[in-house]
Formats: C-alpha cells, sequence, structure tokens
C-alpha cells in the first residue's frame, strides 16, 4: 500500500507504537493521583507540553491540551469573544472547524465577515485588514490550508491586524503547519493557535491549543479542573504523550522536497489537469490536483484498488460537489468535480511516490478512455 | 386485571376457503415479530390477543404491530372478569374526575344477564355516581370507552383504536422481485406491493468504481428498514459496469439511459426466474424523469415478456411518494448523497420520446447483449436481510 492522504491522518510513528503498549498495559494510572508511577506520568505530560512549546517557539504554560483540533478551535470561537460582542473576521478556506463555528456565532447575531481567497489560495490581505476594525474582537486564518497546502504567512497577518485594532484576538488553526511549517509564537501578535497530534505521527484523541499568557478566555469544558483548570476531564495520556514521541520521530528527511518537487513535476504535466494554489506558497506536503473531465471519486476508487490511497478535494456527489476553498479560488468548476488531494509524510520514499504518480497517470488515462471513448 | 393488546384484521374475511391460509400466514407473521418479546400470544375468534407482557415493552410492541401488514387496528386494553363493578373499577381509575364520557358496549357474550345498552346505562350510572363531576356526552365525548364481553366470561375495556398497517399478509400473494436503487422511490413502491401481501427479493445494480462501496452499503441499509414491513428478503447485487461501458461506447449518448434500463430488465427477468419470482416491482412515477415518460416506459417493457412489472407508484406525485417515505423511515436513507448507477454516463438531453425500433437499432451495434448478460448474473451476490 502507498498511502497518500497524510493530511487526514499519519500513520502512528515506531515510538508512538511503542508508546501505546507501555500505556495500555503498564502505566496506565491516571495523571492526576497521588501515587508515585501516577505523578511520573503527570512528569511526562508536562515535559510534553515543553515539546511542543519549543517548537512553537513559546512557553509551555502556554499550552493546552484538548481533544482535538476541532475541540481546540470551538474553545476560541466559543469563549474567545466575550458577550458574543463585537466582529469576527474569518478567511473562506477554513476548515469545517472554525468556519462552522463562525457560523453558530452568526446564527447567535454575531457579525462574521468571511474574506475570500486569492487565486494563489492564500487569503486576501488587502481585505482581510479592510474587514478589521474597531469592533473586531476575533480574527482567525488558518496557518496551512488541509485542502491546498498553501502557507498564510500568519505572523505578518497577526501584526497587521494587531496594528489596525490591538485588542483583537487572532486565532490561527494550525493543524497542517505544526512541524513542518517555521513558526515563532513569542512575537507576541498570535493569541490562540490550534494542533492536533495525529497529523504529525500521534495518535487520535489529543490536540492543544496555544494560549498566549494573559490573554483571559473561560474554559469550554469545567469539571475536575485540569489544565491548570483551564480544560477539565482526566486526561488522555496516551495520545496526550504520543505528541511527544511523534515529535521525536518527526523528521524532514533533506531529500524530501525532492520527493515533493518531483510528484508537482510529473503531475503538471498530466494533460487536462492543474494544481491549484501558488507552487512557491506550498508547505511542500499537500497537492491538490484538479483533473477535467472525471469525477475524483471514481479516480480514487480505482487507484485503491491498486494499493494506492488519495484524498479527494470535494465530497463528491451528484448534488453537492461543492468546494468552499477551491471556488474562492476561483478554480474552474470542471477541475473542482475532478480535484483530488496528495498528501505526503516523511515516511513516503522516493519510489513509492514515484510509482504512485506513474499508477495515478495511467489510470487517469485509462478513466479518460472509458468516459470519453 | 390484566393488560392485554387486541389485534384485529381485515380484509382477511373476504377470502372464503382460503381464509385459513391467510391466517396461518399472518400469524406466523406476527409471532416472527413477537420473538424478541417476552409476552402471550393467543388467537381467538375473530381477534388475537398479546398478554403477559412486560409494561416497559408495551409500546415497542404496539410499534412493532402496527408493520404487520393484514392486521388493520388494535387497541391496548384492560382484561377482567365480566362484571359490571369489575368493569366499573378499572374505568373509574382510567378517567380524570371531570371527564365526559360515552360507553358503547359489544356483548359477544349472549348469555350475559344484560343486553348491550343496558350494560352500558349500568356503568354510567356507577360512574356518574362515583365521579359526581363527570359528564356524559354521546356525541363528542373526551373518552369513548369500550367494553367488550367475550363468550370466555372476559370482558376487554378500552378507549383507543390505533390504525394499523392493513393489506394481506406478507407471504400470501406469492414472491416479486424489486428493483432496487438508492432513491426515494423503489422503497416506497416495495412498501406498496409488500402491504398486498408479496414476499420480496431484490435486485441492486451497481457500477464500481463509478459508484462507491458506500452507494451499495445504502441499498443494504435500505432493504434492512424495509425487511421491518416486507420481511427477510435477498438482496441480490449485480456488477453493472461493463454493461454501461459497453453502451456508452457503442450507443448513442441521447439513448444511453433507454439502453441501461432495457438491459436492467433484462437481468431482473433472468433472475426472477431462477429466484421464483413472478413479477418486476419498479418505483416508476409517470412523467417523473425521462425514462418514466410512457414513451420510455413502453420502450423498457418491451424486453420483458414472460411476468408482469407492476408500478405501484405510477400515478402518485412525489410529494406523496415523500410522506410514505418518511413515514416508513427509508427517507433519511434514501437521500444520502451517494450516486447510483443510473448516474453513470448520464447524457446531458437523454431522450424523453423513444422508441422500441429505435432502442434495437441501437442494441444492433452491441454485438454480445447475451454474454454481458449472462456475465453480469454469474457475478452476482446475493445478501441475506434479515428482519431487524
Amino acid at each position: 500500500m502507498i498511502y497518500l492522504d497524510n493530511a487526514a491522518t499519519v500513520k502512528p510513528s515506531k515510538n508512538t507504537v511503542a508508546l501505546a503498549e507501555r500505556i495500555l498495559t503498564e502505566d496506565f494510572f491516571n495523571p492526576s493521583a497521588l501515587y508515585y508511577p501516577a505523578i511520573e506520568l503527570k512528569g511526562e505530560i508536562e515535559n510534553t507540553r515543553r515539546d511542543i512549546a519549543d517548537i512553537l517557539k513559546c512557553k509551555a504554560s502556554e499550552i493546552y491540551f484538548t481533544s482535538c483540533a476541532t475541540e481546540s478551535n470551538n474553545w476560541v470561537f466559543s469563549c474567545g469573544i466575550k458577550n458574543k460582542r463585537g466582529n469576527v473576521v474569518i478567511s473562506e478556506g477554513e476548515h469545517p472547524s472554525v468556519y462552522e463555528a463562525a457560523l453558530n456565532l452568526k446564527s447567535k447575531g454575531v457579525d462574521v465577515r468571511v474574506i475570500p481567497l486569492t487565486v494563489n489560495g492564500t487569503i486576501d490581505e488587502t481585505k482581510l485588514c479592510e474587514a478589521v476594525d474597531d469592533n473586531t474582537a476575533l480574527v482567525s486564518v488558518i496557518h496551512v490550508s488541509n485542502e491546498t497546502g498553501i502557507v498564510n504567512q500568519i505572523e505578518k497577518l497577526a501584526a497587521k491586524v494587531k496594528n489596525k485594532n490591538k485588542n483583537t484576538f487572532f486565532h490561527s488553526d494550525g493543524v497542517q503547519a505544526f512541524c513542518k511549517v517555521p513558526l515563532n509564537l513569542s512575537g507576541g501578535n498570535i493569541d490562540f493557535y490550534s494542533i492536533s497530534a495525529h497529523k504529525i505521527g500521534g495518535i487520535k484523541g489529543a490536540g492543544a491549543l496555544y494560549l498566549k499568557s494573559g490573554v483571559n478566555i473561560s474554559p469550554l469544558l469545567y469539571g475536575g479542573g485540569q489544565e491548570n483548570r483551564m480544560r477539565s476531564g482526566t486526561e488522555n495520556v496516551l495520545s496526550v504523550l504520543s505528541f511527544a514521541t511523534a515529535i521525536k520521530d518527526f523528521r524532514k528527511p533533506q531529500d524530501f522536497k525532492k520527493v515533493f518537487d518531483y510528484a508537482f513535476d510529473v503531475l503538471s504535466m498530466i494533460p487536462d489537469s492543474q494544481i491549484n494554489g501558488l507552487r512557491t506558497a506550498n508547505s511542500g506536503y499537500i497537492i491538490s490536483l484538479g483533473l477535467k473531465g472525471i469525477k475524483a471519486e471514481v479516480l480514487q476508487h480505482l487507484l485503491c484498488d491498486k494499493g494506492i490511497m488519495i484524498g479527494l478535494g470535494s465530497a463528491c456527489s451528484s448534488k453537492n460537489n461543492r468546494n468552499r476553498t477551491l471556488e474562492s479560488m476561483r478554480v474552474n468548476r470542471e477541475f473542482v468535480e475532478g480535484n483530488v488531494r496528495l498528501s505526503f509524510s516523511y515516511e513516503n520514499t522516493f519510489e513509492e511516490v514515484k510509482n504512485a504518480i506513474g499508477t495515478i497517470s495511467d489510470t487517469v488515462g485509462y478513466l479518460r478512455s472509458k468516459i470519453h471513448g | 386485571m390484566d393488560n392485554v393488546i387486541i389485534l384485529r384484521y381485515g380484509e382477511l374475511f373476504l377470502k372464503g376457503k382460503n381464509r385459513g391460509f391467510f391466517e396461518r400466514t399472518l400469524i406466523k407473521n406476527i409471532k416472527e415479530k413477537l420473538g424478541k418479546f417476552r409476552c402471550n400470544f393467543s388467537a381467538q375468534r375473530g381477534r388475537y390477543e398479546i398478554s403477559e407482557y412486560a409494561d416497559e415493552d408495551e409500546q415497542a410492541i404496539v410499534a412493532a404491530m402496527k408493520t404487520v401488514f393484514g392486521l388493520q387496528s388494535l387497541s391496548i386494553a384492560k382484561k377482567c372478569d365480566s362484571d359490571l363493578h369489575a368493569i366499573s373499577d378499572i374505568i373509574l381509575k382510567n378517567i380524570p374526575e371531570n371527564a365526559t364520557f360515552k360507553v358503547k358496549t359489544h356483548r359477544a357474550d349472549k348469555t350475559f344477564s344484560l343486553t348491550s345498552p343496558q350494560v352500558s346505562c349500568s356503568i354510567g350510572e356507577i360512574i356518574l355516581d362515583k365521579l359526581p363531576n363527570s359528564r356524559v356526552d354521546l356525541h363528542n365525548p373526551e373518552y369513548e370507552i369500550n367494553v367488550d364481553i367475550r363468550e370466555t366470561g372476559k370482558t376487554y375495556v378500552y378507549t383507543d383504536k390505533i390504525q394499523c398497517a392493513g393489506g394481506m399478509p406478507v407471504g400470501t400473494a406469492g414472491k416479486g422481485l424489486l428493483l432496487l436503487s438508492g432513491g426515494i422511490d423503489s422503497p416506497v413502491s416495495a412498501y406498496m406491493m409488500s402491504k398486498r401481501g408479496l414476499t420480496l427479493d431484490a435486485i441492486h445494480f451497481y457500477s464500481y468504481p463509478y459508484t462507491s462501496m458506500q452507494a451499495k452499503d445504502k441499498v443494504k441499509e435500505l432493504a434492512c428498514i424495509l425487511s421491518d414491513y416486507c420481511g427477510s428478503m435477498n438482496l441480490i447485487t449485480i456488477p453493472f459496469t461493463q454493461i454501461q461501458e459497453t453502451i456508452h461506447k457503442y450507443c448513442s449518448a441521447d439513448y444511453m439511459i433507454t439502453i441501461v434500463r432495457r438491459f436492467m430488465m433484462r437481468v431482473a427477468e433472468k433472475v426472477a426466474r431462477m429466484r421464483d419470482c413472478g413479477c418486476l416491482i419498479n418505483g416508476e412515477s409517470l412523467g417523473q424523469v425521462a425514462s418514466q415518460t410512457m414513451q420510455s416506459i413502453t420502450v423498457t417493457n418491451d424486453v420483458v415478456k414472460t411476468m408482469p412489472i407492476f408500478r405501484p407508484l405510477i400515478g402518485m406525485d412525489k410529494q406523496e411518494i415523500v410522506n410514505i417515505s418518511t413515514a416508513i423511515g427509508t427517507y433519511e436513507t434514501s437521500v444520502l448523497p451517494f450516486e447510483d448507477c443510473c448516474t453513470v454516463f448520464m447524457p446531458d438531453n437523454p431522450v424523453t420520446k423513444p422508441t422500441i425500433a429505435r432502442a434495437e437499432a441501437e442494441e444492433q451495434k452491441i454485438v454480445n447483449i447475451a454474454e454481458l448478460i449472462e456475465q453480469a448474473i454469474d457475478n452476482l451476490e446475493i445478501i441475506e436481510i434479515k428482519i431487524q
């Protein structure tokens, strides 16, 4: 099997698998307990917090573990706007966990402003700045698009937003960027940043929210007072600690850029195809490929039968094949319908990517011959 | 005093000498549904009785009985000795102090000392005596109290008659093969024909990789929901990709759907004969889409020579179909967004008035029709769908 759907989830890393066995068979304690092995476990959680903080260039005390990035995003949207006052600004290219959370605020009467993307796939910076005003409570811009892999320069954007209104909170969903795109949160302009363990080789069930010290928001969940009384609930020890093992195992092989560039070059040569978004703005892990005249889902089925797993760029159905991100980038409709997403991890070797891309090209040709004769 | 559920059947009375067969089938179907409950079932003259069940199962049993074709209505009743005071005690416990009421008596036990009107009057008097704020209202009472005095020395007291599904018991009209897609209509047509007593098998055409595995799972789910009403069935899935690719390759695009449907009918007829089904059933409704005009139906109907095709929805509006679909619980699944094979290679402008001559001319372009059909049938899969 060649797995090219790493933006959906990444195979748990080697040390993560070993960790799972240890936590499930030996160190299964509740980290809030006061006996020695539980206290040690608590220590490991704190070490993990430090590992994450080292990568994001922030303080460990600013990292709060949650159950997933969706929870982190919802926490910000539920509690980051006091008394539902002020307006909220997001991009058209947000992950549903941000977009739907914003729509929920809108249904409660909050003024939600949605900023379109440029054809390059980044947020339209001018329109973003225009939308922010004295009443803007929260801005949320995705760091790396889960659809296209395009990187938004969030540190720069946050600075501009703060320049316009220093009281506006700036949030970014960093799920597809964590460990892959450098970030320095110590700059202080970003107030919230969401990440997830299983997108880098950890286990599903743990996310985290960076919450800048001094920013005062209330908890989403109340209870036993875990996470410094900010996120109650018994820690999902295994998933939380898998952040650390995944970070440890995560590597950026020297030649990985070569793998990505090769994929990008060869896929670009498929007739009647286009890769969405500006190449130089890509994170180097996701390719959004539009193929004219075929349905993405059909290609996915054929490739799956050949042992190649790819993602879909749009929910494919007869009546609902919309893709908010691509439409905002003004991608032609026929490319949206035939849009697939290839996403890579450091585990993908040059050889397997080469094989997969060859098979994809052949299968696209085969499918087109069946459909168009 | 016992809680019982009284079941009544309707049209079976019409069936003369076959009545035994109809009743046996109905009882078998009822017992199948009662299998998961601890209760007692007994057949009595003109009605059935479910008793000795746990209170918490009562609503679930009622819901299950409402899915049995052949039952006309049911009532949740209290059962007591045929004694005026015992009967009145039950009523007094179950109506409020200031109720308006009417007592209606049916006296199957002709040896009972009072006539039906006398029973009604006597009970009415007792109620008025014990509940002075209550009032008799013969025209529009809040509580219509039915008192049913049986030959067994027992009496049933109940207020409501709950409508059941009606129709004929499944299994009394033979077996039909349903063409089941993932849409809204075909499950409803299954319901309609089972209501007339047909047992069903279902045939489903799928076109992987053009359609997804979820589309197939969806059809399986629909069959499971239907089995509540239609009983256990076999779902026969037919790989249809090669046939569709061949038609797409050789035939005119505007006749694509017409020819596809003629192939479906051919395969279905063969499978029906293999599985002892006496008819085909589909969800066509006149004029709903291009393939359901009178001319289209004529052309697809033309290839089936040995059995009737039942189209129970032919004269129904979409909204009427949706209403039944919602009522029987298939709608939510039907609208899940997985494409079925009808939309694969769909032309922009399908012909709405095809002719048999032109369809045959188009099919002449395919040299191996029989072989394609045989191949599809050779690769069929059978999935057993059991009553939930």
